[in-house]
């Protein structure tokens, strides 16, 4: 008891209470940096985004919703945001259900499990601009290994400008992004597989099950919580793609594959801050009420059951 | 199948996972293994034979890509910037991981939980007043802002992680520190850092290879040739020899070989890192 009293850390009972400054100290230099270079900038975005401003007068003037009001009548904003719920559609399946099937099959096997989750993760270490060139190769048109490949084996009626037709050119984006991310999910499932304990598997071996009954009755459910961090990071990273479609398409052709991301991107670049803080604002909400509201369903859904 | 041994059933079931996995693999890899071999052809083989290896190894295409352009200043760049943001990141958010996991102080909640916000948004969300605010510290170009911007991002994620790592250490251990007259920065530099080796390591490996291969706040932030990072000197590079396609391929190389060193060395602290970061 005497020495809980005198430890550290611990309030101790008296008269007066006296506010300990070491606990400040030892926070201060983080919360600085921070709330200077992180957090101060998303909460003067969301200020600015309701005032007259730009990068070179020191001007501002009150302007109400006009900034939201131009960017909700600018079909280029439901056209790029239109695009980011097509890429979060087709991320929280494709490569979801790669990294888990693919965790599951090393689970699964007994040599070269860590060869295998190494090299099916390399692809995730690279910056987006090493993936995007290697995938801007891979699509060139004549010097690209993919026509290549196509006119090899006689299917060259379907080699395709894969970056130039607008109807491909955001799913090309995509299968960039996919080959980069897979390996995430992959190596997540990994780990949430390993917790399992390993006699509700052996139960079920001896119990007969086969591979799917095992996957949809035992490891589906049990990763449950697993499920909804890796979905949550798809929601984050499909709602901010950037570098990949900067360099691989620039948001083209005629914004066929452009996002949110590039179009805020733009703006500033065009000094319009007005439209870009209000359109940043905008899919700043919707990726928290996303993704909140996410991971509430989930949680309200295991309570539930 | 009874007449087979238990041990050759268990290879045999396991057989179809192999080939998929051996399939995946390769496919995963072959883009890697071709920008490779193209990197050594000449300009006319690429152009007239995508497909094929290199018929004789071109290794004058990484000389010039190297001093043809800025690498070397690029890759300078890279390295300070990574290794200094890595180096405050750990300090500082180990400092305030320990506060908010083992001291008791009003706020301590409120402000852990001020930090949680900071990873809900995506980063455009703070682009436009970042870059003014840049301009007006007098540091946008420079990669001391570059730095103090990748610490601020890295921030909130090392401080969740730690703070987890760091709840897990017994208080005896602090307790008995503090009755050898140990104070609590003492405690922290000369106790908990040491024994925390292994989970800074992975945190340390997470945050270089985010902060290595970083790209749009440097886009954004900086225009100066000589203050580039790799990742954006690839973009400058790219856009400048787009119709010389060997030097394309060796510069992609130059910045993806780097990346490729650390992970055969820390590909398990690396993993780790991430594993431990989204499962705890």
């Amino acid at each position: 008891m005497a020495q809980a009293l005198s430890s550290p850390g611990q309030r101790r009972p008296g008269p007066r209470f006296r506010l300990d400054p070491m606990p400040y100290l030892f926070i201060l230099p983080a919360v600085l940096i921070y709330v200077v270079f992180n957090l101060g900038p998303v909460v003067a975005s969301f200020f600015f985004s309701f005032f007259k401003w730009d990068l070179l007068s020191p001007t501002t003037e009150f302007t109400g919703f006009d900034h939201y009001t131009f960017i909700l009548n600018d079909d280029r904003f439901w056209n790029a945001l239109g695009h980011n719920f097509i890429f979060l559609g087709l991320a929280v399946v494709i490569p979801v259900s790669m990294g888990l099937f693919l965790a599951v099959f090393i689970y699964e096997i007994r040599r070269g499990r860590v060869v295998f989750r190494a090299a099916l993760f390399l692809p995730a270490i690279f910056s987006g601009v090493v993936i995007a060139y290697v995938w801007k190769w891979i699509y060139h048109s004549f010097a690209g290994v993919l026509n290549a490949v196509l006119e090899a084996v006689g299917l060259g009626a379907f080699t395709q400008l894969w970056l130039g037709d607008p109807n491909l050119a955001l799913y090309s984006t995509f299968v960039a992004y996919t080959w980069a991310s897979f390996g995430y999910s992959m190596v997540i499932f990994l780990a949430g597989l390993q917790d399992i304990s390993t006699d509700i598997f052996d139960a079920a071996r001896v119990d007969g099950a086969n591979f799917w009954q095992k996957l949809f009755y035992i490891t589906i459910p049990c990763l449950y919580d697993v499920f909804t961090f890796v979905i949550t990071l798809r929601i984050f990273t499909a709602m901010g793609v950037f570098g990949v479609i900067y360099i691989l398409t620039g948001g083209g052709p005629f914004y066929a594959s452009d996002v949110i991301d590039i179009y805020v991107f733009r703006m500033i670049g065009n000094f319009e801050m007005g439209w870009a803080t209000a359109a940043a604002t905008v899919n700043a909400v919707i990726v928290v009420i996303l993704s909140t509201g996410f991971i509430k369903y989930r949680e309200w859904r295991s309570w539930s059951s | 199948m009874e007449f087979l041994s238990g041990n050759t059933q268990r290879r045999l079931r396991s057989l179809p996972f192999y080939l998929v996995l051996i399939v995946t693999t390769v496919i995963t890899l072959v883009p890697i293994v071709w920008v490779f071999a193209s990197a050594l052809k000449s300009n006319k083989e690429i152009r007239e034979n995508p497909l094929a290896l290199p018929s004789e190894w071109h290794f004058q295409n990484y000389v010039e890509a190297w001093f043809g352009a800025s690498f070397d200043q690029y890759f300078f760049n890279s390295i300070f910037i990574t290794v200094t943001s890595v180096a405050i990141v750990l300090f500082l958010s180990s400092l305030a991981a320990y506060a908010f996991a083992k001291m008791r102080f009003p706020g301590n909640q409120m402000i852990f939980f001020v930090f949680l916000i900071g990873m809900a948004f995506p980063l455009s969300a703070k682009l436009g007043p970042l870059l003014s605010l840049m301009y007006e510290l007098n540091l946008a170009n420079s990669r001391f802002g570059l730095i103090l911007v990748y610490v601020a991002g890295s921030l909130p994620f090392a401080i969740l992680m730690l703070r987890a790592f760091f709840q897990g250490f017994p208080q005896e251990l602090e307790d008995s520190a503090a009755l050898d007259g140990c104070n609590r920065f003492q405690f922290y530099w000369r106790i908990l850092l040491p024994l925390s080796k292994p989970s800074l390591m992975a945190l340390g490996i997470f945050v270089f290879m985010g902060t290595w291969n970083e790209f749009f706040q440097a886009l954004l932030l900086i225009n100066e040739d000589s203050k580039r990072t790799l990742p954006l000197g690839l973009t400058a590079f790219q856009d400048e020899y787009f119709t010389d396609f060997a030097l394309s391929f060796a510069g992609i190389n130059i910045t993806a070989v780097p990346v490729i060193i650390v992970y055969i060395m820390f590909q398990r602290n690396l993993i780790e890192g991430i594993t431990v970061g989204s499962l705890k």
